[in-house]
């Protein structure tokens, strides 16, 4: 499904990432891993849009994507959340991903309520609230919610844009235990269950390990290694690159 | 002849979906009454009008200023294009009301698209200072050029027209019509108004009022949702502007200054930005309380500034907006 | 010839009131995001300061003090009001400096009367420079020269002291400078009163010219605005290249079209904003 060919990024003289490729299979769930520094946010930027590479190239279903800018990959299905939660904090969790679904479904120019394809987004955004978990919450702000809840809803809100491929900041960010066990089962739900195509970036191990199908290890920008999570584990190059690094 | 024009529009023109339909009736019972409540409490119709004209200015800016997070402070451009539009047509091409007010309300209602669009980009102090900037203009224009606009004098020599629907005619020229006439707009602008804002398209306004970036990432086009908010604002603002000029048959260049463009932007802050009603009740309390002060004192001015001062530093939320509770709809 | 020279001096004149006016503005913008709508007040406050003290200090005491007064003033409203606004939404900056307008406004009706006042100048200024250059007294050449020494100061201040390093650094991100130890409260402060000072420094000059009245400080505002959108937000060069721009124009245009010379400020504005909306120095990403 997603593509990523010989990809390069240069910031002036300082080369982010170098030379890095990778190819995930639709349903497949893709961890990138690196000690810090190692450009995986970079990299992931770049998959998702936000700026485009310096040389390289990135298909999305056969299609080049390279030069597409971030809200525009959205509407060919690519959904994301970000590092430090983005959401609409004084609209309740109904409101957020209903925004997000009536988007989705081209209604932004829609100045009456009440129409079909208005009612079809709510729909969406109704069944996306309860894939997550939050049908309970719907009416509260988000903006008052937990912090794993947020982040929660974010995931909703991305998912009810209905995409192929969800691209996820690293999405146990900042939480607690609890929380992060909650995020990973959502997580493993929507890969195993509802079989969407997921890439993430994640420094917590035991996140890692539970949920990847296939793990890239990137290391002061380039590709270090690619393989599963048994063959990572074994590794002593990804072992060294973490430990002996500044990482 | 009273018209029954209100109340036949008024409640009929609800929608389903509104909820609090309590409130609603208090509002609009209030304001179908106001002519038989206000003189007994030493106010009179002419000031129920100005309340409803700059209600409704303040509820065109609010979609701007509440609702997608845009600061405008030169809103009074578009209301004084409308005044002038309304009184330049009457006085100087046909005798007639309602094309009166639809010239008036296209003039500030393209004049702002127009400058909306070079502007979109902008953000923040520097998209306001634009907007103060802009409207100054028109002020300027509107003093100077004496011949046609009257100068600093105002625009005189125009009245509001009877308006015919053939065999009927509607005379609003003696106020209590008049002003059943300006609450029958009044209610069809803030019924349209309010189903705009519960739209799919209202929703796009709101999230980029709460976390631009989240917007754009979810595939807004931002800037121009931004620019058609901008616009439609300045239309509801311009159409107030019409009737603020048959109310008073009388435009002067003070409806175009910045002063007003402030006083519509405390209305909404006083009354509460993020709400829909607000900028009414700040409207309310606005011109009530300047009409009582300059009637008592020649220092007025301290007064409203300190009306300013005291809202931003303690009502910032204004009357009605304290915190949206969880749950409330 | 006569003709166009008046016109350019007067250009140069106005020009160097719209740029004094305008940096202090700009300085206050800059740094704290806040349109300070009472400029056109401290203006005025600096002006009728200066009317008050000169009977006791003279017209050069005066023209020392005055200023200073204004910062003062200026340092007293930061810390009571303005700084409570900093982080919030525009709109509240905006609102709470638009009302103070509207205080001060009223405050200098009510101490000084609403009527005009002159204030004296030493006799040597007001003569003209010479006989052919009748039009141009000594005082619009003393008017240009303080103009000059202040804004070379100004620039060499915030080249060269820590203080102004520190504020041109917080122009371009306030953050970092926080997050190096640098006390945030104090520059906004300092800030402000400098600006303020500025336009107490234009009051007094303008009043030297044109008199003064509580509306004075009205004309210069819009002007000020134009040249900060003229030069581009977020430049001092922007502003001081912005103010002469329109000045220039305002005064050449009187000679062809005299009553069109304030609308030529105007349409000075809209074409930048058309053509280049950053503004003639501004850099792109300093606009919100």
């Amino acid at each position: 499904m997603l593509e990523v060919r010989n990809i390069t990024k240069r910031f002036g003289n300082l080369v982010a990432v170098k030379d890095v490729s990778m190819s995930v299979k639709p349903g497949e769930l893709r961890a990138i891993i690196g000690p810090n520094g190692a450009g995986k946010t970079t990299f992931f930027n770049m998959i998702s849009g936000y700026f485009p590479p310096t040389r390289g190239s990135i298909l999305f279903d056969g299609k080049d994507v390279t030069q597409v800018p971030a809200h525009q990959r959205v509407g060919l299905g690519m959904g994301r959340t970000f590092q430090i939660t983005e959401i609409f904090p004084e609209l309740t969790v109904r409101e957020n991903l209903l925004t997000a679904a009536e988007v989705a479904a081209g209604q932004t120019l829609n100045m009456l309520p009440g129409r079909a394809a208005a009612k079809l987004a709510g729909d969406v955004a109704a069944e996306m609230m309860g894939l997550v978990g939050l049908t309970s919450k719907a009416d509260r702000l988000v903006g008052e919610l937990a912090h794993g809840d947020q982040r929660t809803t974010e995931i909703g809100m991305a998912l009810a844009q209905l995409p192929r491929l969800l691209l996820l900041d690293e999405p146990t960010a900042g939480m607690g235990d609890e929380e992060t066990y909650a995020i990973t089962a959502l997580i493993r739900r929507l890969h195993r269950d509802s079989k969407y195509t997921i890439v993430l970036i994640e420094h917590d191990m035991r996140v890692v390990f539970h949920l990847a199908d296939y793990i890239t290890v990137l290391d002061q920008g380039a590709l270090l290694t690619e393989g599963t999570p048994k063959e990572i584990a074994a590794s002593e190059a990804v072992q060294a690159a973490y430990l002996g690094g500044t990482g | 002849m009273t018209t029954d024009v209100a109340t036949a529009a008024a409640p009929s023109a609800r929608q389903p979906a509104v909820p609090h339909w309590a409130r609603l009736v208090v509002i609009w019972g209030l304001l179908i009454a106001a002519p038989f409540w206000l003189p007994l409490l030493g106010g009179y119709t002419a000031l129920a009008g100005r309340v409803l004209v700059f209600g409704l200015a303040a509820m065109g800016l609010n979609l701007l200023l509440g609702f997608t997070g845009v600061l405008s402070f030169g809103h009074a451009a578009y209301f004084g294009l409308g005044a002038y539009g309304a009184g330049l047509t009457l006085r100087y091409l046909v005798h007639s009301t309602p094309l009166a007010m639809l010239i008036g309300t296209l003039l500030g209602g393209l004049a702002g698209s127009l400058f909306g669009l070079l502007i979109v980009r902008r953000r923040g102090v520097y998209f306001a200072m634009c907007t103060i900037a802009f409207g100054q203009l028109w002020y300027y224009l509107a003093y100077s050029w004496n011949d046609f606009t009257g100068g600093f004098d105002g625009l005189r020599d125009f009245h509001r027209e009877p308006i015919g629907f053939g065999p009927l005619t509607l005379d609003i020229t003696a106020g209590p019509q008049f002003y059943y006439f300006l609450l029958a707009i009044f209610a069809i602008a803030v019924t349209l108004l309010g189903l705009l804002v519960r739209s799919p398209f209202g929703h796009t306004l709101r999230a980029i009022r709460e976390n631009e970036r989240r917007a754009r990432f979810l595939a807004i086009p931002v800037e121009r949702q931004i620019w058609l908010s901008f616009s439609i604002s300045c239309f509801v603002t311009a159409l107030a502007g019409t009737l603020y000029a048959l109310l008073n048959n009388f435009a002067d260049p003070l409806a175009l200054h910045y002063s007003l463009s402030g006083y519509f932007v405390v209305m909404c802050v006083m009354g509460g930005m993020r709400t829909f009603w607000g900028p009414l009740l700040g409207a309310t309390v606005f011109v009530v309380l300047q009409d009582y002060i300059s009637s008592m004192t020649v220092n007025w001015m301290s007064f409203v500034g300190a009306i300013f001062v005291l809202v931003v530093l303690f009502f910032p939320r204004g009357l009605l907006g304290l915190r949206r509770q969880s749950g409330e709809k | 010839m006569q003709l166009v020279l008046f016109n350019v001096t007067n250009g140069l004149i106005i020009g160097a009131f719209y740029v004094l006016m305008a940096l202090g503005l700009s300085l206050i913008l800059n740094l704290s995001n806040v349109i300070n709508f009472a400029h056109g007040n401290f203006l005025a406050l600096g002006g009728y300061l200066a009317y008050t003290l000169s009977p006791t200090l003279g017209y050069w005491g005066a023209l020392l003090v005055a200023p200073l007064l204004t910062a003062l003033i200026g340092l007293a409203v930061e810390r009571l009001m303005i700084r409570r606004v900093y982080n919030r939404d525009p709109v509240y900056s905006l609102l709470l400096t638009f009302g103070l307008a509207f205080v001060m406004q009223d405050i200098a009706r009510y101490v000084w009367g609403p009527n005009g006042l002159p204030l004296g100048l030493p006799d040597f200024l007001s003569q003209p420079i010479s006989a052919e250059l009748f039009f141009v007294t000594w005082y619009r050449v003393f008017m240009v020269f303080v103009v000059i020494v202040v804004v070379l100061g100004l620039f060499g201040f915030l080249r060269y002291t820590r203080v102004g390093v520190r504020i041109r650094a917080g122009t371009l991100d306030l953050e970092t400078v926080a997050s190096l130890g640098v006390n945030i409260g104090f520059l906004r402060t300092f800030n402000f009163a400098l600006g303020c000072f500025l336009a107490g420094l234009s009051g007094v000059l303008a009043a030297g010219q044109i008199g003064l009245n509580p509306n004075m400080g009205d004309d210069l505002l819009m002007p000020s605005f134009i040249a900060i959108i003229v030069g581009g937000v977020g430049s001092l060069i922007g502003t001081l290249f912005g103010g002469l721009v329109i000045g220039m124009a305002a005064a050449l245009t009187t000679v062809f079209f005299p009553s069109a010379s304030e609308a030529v400020i105007y349409a000075i504005m809209m074409i930048v904003l058309l053509v280049r909306p950053r503004g003639l120095m501004g850099e792109e990403g300093m606009m919100s």
